[in-house]
């Protein structure tokens, strides 16, 4: 991948995801018969569509879940590996792209909320690690953390990076108005990305201002089990 | 660290790096579900000790044994740049550590699979890797201990116990069992059922002609370890030709085995490699030298099943053909005399049909002209194809020729009309030229009439 760093808009650029390892990030939420299963990983694209089939199985044997569950797992799987198939065929538009990256999760015990800015040019990031440096210098214990905010900031990423896609096609049907003002009016127009010229200019300052800081900082809550079932409950009540 | 309290049956230790528990490798003696020979641990119920089987005995926390590497090939092939042996060096090591945290409990897949970093598919594939090695969910004890996964998934690979002692072949290419006839190729270390050698499915690098044809009808049978056959190599030279006493002395093996297997010996090339069976190729030797003419009957035999064996089999290159590699995959399965023979027989049968069909054409009995018939019309069958040929040939010479020609003209025309070009413009060029003249002449006339009237004016 070309390095970043320059300024302006490089060419386009085939979609995939903007990290080190091209791994799909995959939701799941199926219910049934009262029984809800949640679960969110990572997949990799380029593994044959077998696999979904051993993973659906072993899933539900582990988990012992209802058979009728296998089906929906592979499916909605299939599913969600077909749109990001669909995207990886089309361009999309890299730029000067540094966007806020917000965590606000609940895994088994452990209540994570945090912003940082993260550059999405740079294709060789690595949530993974990320994560596990964060848990690390938190001490989080609960190993399941790492993964779960990996995949929190890919699920991110993989949405800004399909976003980009549908604006690099919204920009090049409208033929009027040549390519680059286009494009630089699309990247404006997300406003998700911050102005780097205006943040780093001489007038402004480096340093973050007081009101922001409590948003970017990291907080860590270990919840008792009693706040879990509440919390739980809580949140079924919205869901429904 | 606890000491370790000796276990009867000789197996052996590993010195664990990380956990506190003493890891204690088992021996037992055959794998295959259905026989219970595993040696009972001295107490059951240890929940600080951790056992894996002795055929588990390569696993270090810091590095990657070639069998890792043979399982799992799509982790260290760098196809994708999230699998690469650093990924699976930390699934690898992440899941054994979590395995041995939980013990004596089992894990399964998903709880792993929830804490760990990583795409879902690879770490399923470690994981039943390390299943089926023993290294995770390894139960010490005699009830039965069937491999861990369920019926329809592929098998990755079969931990063998010994390498002779293997129960099935498992193909490298499309994992399935190998039944009548595999390839094995002991350079690259791999197994092919006879389908996958005839596809080529092996990897870029390996040549067809690495590939040793292996018979498994009787060896998936008896599996005869390195020990029987020296033992039966030792019987034969004592015994010579009593079958009888060489099938009392090689313990377990019934005659017909005995001689079978002596029969199909691979000697010479694997006798070779192998450091320790070098006497065992010497009393071969002197066997061969044996005056007794029976079993230098069997040993004529022993000797040729080794050539037919060796022959190379290079498979038939137009696998595209269906039909072709069908025949190709017959003929591997079969072996190379038994092809022969049949293609002979078939060639033969043939040539009878062609034999009645020309006798009831022509009606005549006399066998010397049909067959002169018969090779008549192959030569007028033979020369009316080269005259097709002929003909097909010169029809693409005359199209390339018009072809060129085509071409030839397109320039020409191409060259008139550039040329038309540098005329217009050349003619262009005269009248700019005639203007400009012209203009200049003008001036000239008109500075000298100024100057007369300047003149003319001064007086």
């Amino acid at each position: 991948m070309k390095a970043s760093g320059s300024s302006g808009w490089k060419g386009p650029v085939k979609f995939r995801m903007p990290t080190a390892e091209n791994l799909v990030p995959i939701r799941l939420d199926i219910q049934f018969e009262g029984q809800r299963y949640k679960d969110a990983f990572t997949w990799n694209p380029s593994d044959p569509d077998n696999e979904i089939v051993l993973f659906a199985r072993r899933t539900v044997k582990d988990l012992k879940l209802p058979p009728a569950f296998f089906t929906q797992i592979s499916q909605s799987i299939q599913s969600q590996l077909a749109d990001f198939r669909a995207y990886e065929g089309q361009d999309m538009y890299t730029g000067e792209k540094i966007i806020p990256i917000k965590l606000d999760l609940r895994v088994n015990q452990t209540l994570i909320k945090d912003q940082f800015l993260w550059d999405l040019n740079n294709f060789e990031s690595d949530p993974e690690e990320f994560a596990r440096t964060l848990c690390k210098d938190l001490g989080v214990e609960d190993p399941e953390v790492g993964p779960a905010v990996a995949f929190a900031i890919r699920e991110q990423l993989y949405e800004i990076a399909v976003q980009s896609v549908s604006s690099a096609r919204e920009s090049r049907l409208s033929k009027k108005s040549r390519r680059g003002s286009d494009y630089g009016s699309a990247s404006k127009a997300s406003g998700l990305s911050m102005d780097l010229v205006k943040l780093f200019s001489f007038k402004s300052s480096v340093v973050r201002k007081r009101k922001d800081l409590d948003i970017y900082e990291p907080m860590v809550d270990l919840l008792t089990n009693e706040e879990v079932d509440a919390l739980e409950a809580r949140e079924e009540r919205h869901a429904r | 660290m606890a000491t370790n309290a000796p276990i009867p049956g000789g197996s052996g230790e590993i010195p664990p790096i990380t956990p506190s528990r003493p890891i204690i490798p088992e021996t037992p003696s055959e794998i295959s579900a259905s026989s219970n020979s595993l040696q009972p641990p001295p107490s059951s119920s240890d929940t600080d000790r951790i056992y894996i089987p002795s055929y588990s005995r390569w696993f270090s926390w810091n590095e990657i044994n070639e069998c890792e590497v043979r399982s799992l090939p799509e982790l260290f092939d760098s196809r994708s740049s999230s699998k690469n042996p650093r990924v699976y060096l930390y699934l690898r090591n992440s899941i054994i550590k979590q395995y041995r945290d939980e013990h004596p409990n089992k894990i399964s897949f998903t709880d792993v699979r929830r804490t760990l970093v990583g795409d879902v598919v690879s770490i399923r594939r470690v994981f039943d890797f390390l299943d089926s090695w023993g290294l995770i969910n390894y139960s010490s004890s005699a009830s039965a201990k069937p491999l861990k996964w369920d019926d329809k998934e592929a098998v990755a690979s079969e931990p063998p116990s010994t390498v002779k002692e293997s129960a099935k072949r498992i193909c490298n290419g499309c994992k399935s069992v190998c039944s009548v006839a595999c390839f094995a190729s002991e350079k690259y270390e791999l197994t092919l059922c006879a389908r996958c050698y005839v596809r080529g499915n092996y990897r870029v690098g390996i040549n067809s002609s690495e590939f040793k044809r292996v018979e498994l009808s009787e060896e998936s049978k008896t599996g005869w370890s390195e020990k029987e056959t020296l033992l039966l190599l030792e019987a034969v030279m004592h015994y010579g030709d009593d079958w009888k006493k060489v099938a009392s002395h090689v313990t377990g093996r019934t005659e017909k085995d005995c001689v079978s297997q002596f029969v199909k010996l691979p000697f010479g090339e694997q006798f070779a490699k192998d450091s320790d069976s070098e006497d065992a190729l010497e009393t071969f030797n002197q066997i061969k030298g044996s005056a007794d003419p029976e079993s230098e009957g069997r040993v004529k035999d022993g000797s040729s099943s080794p050539d037919y064996k060796r022959m190379k089999l290079t498979p038939l290159a137009d696998a595209s053909n269906p039909i072709m590699a069908q025949a190709a995959f017959l003929s591997a399965l079969a072996g190379t005399k038994v092809a022969e023979a049949a293609a002979r027989a078939a060639v033969t049968a043939l040539s009878d049909i062609d034999h009645e069909a020309g006798k009831n054409a022509g009606g005549d009995p006399n066998g010397q002209e049909i067959n002169g018939n018969n090779s008549e019309r192959a030569v007028a069958e033979a020369k009316s194809l080269l005259e097709k040929e002929e003909k097909e040939v010169e029809g693409a010479i005359r199209e390339i020729v018009e072809v060129e020609m085509m071409k030839i003209r397109d320039r020409i025309v191409h060259f008139e009309k550039l040329d038309l070009e540098m005329e217009r413009s050349r003619k262009q060029l005269e009248e700019m030229k005639n203007l400009l003249f012209t203009d200049q002449l003008n001036i000239f006339f008109h500075t000298r009439r100024s100057r007369k009237a300047e003149d003319r004016a001064e007086c």
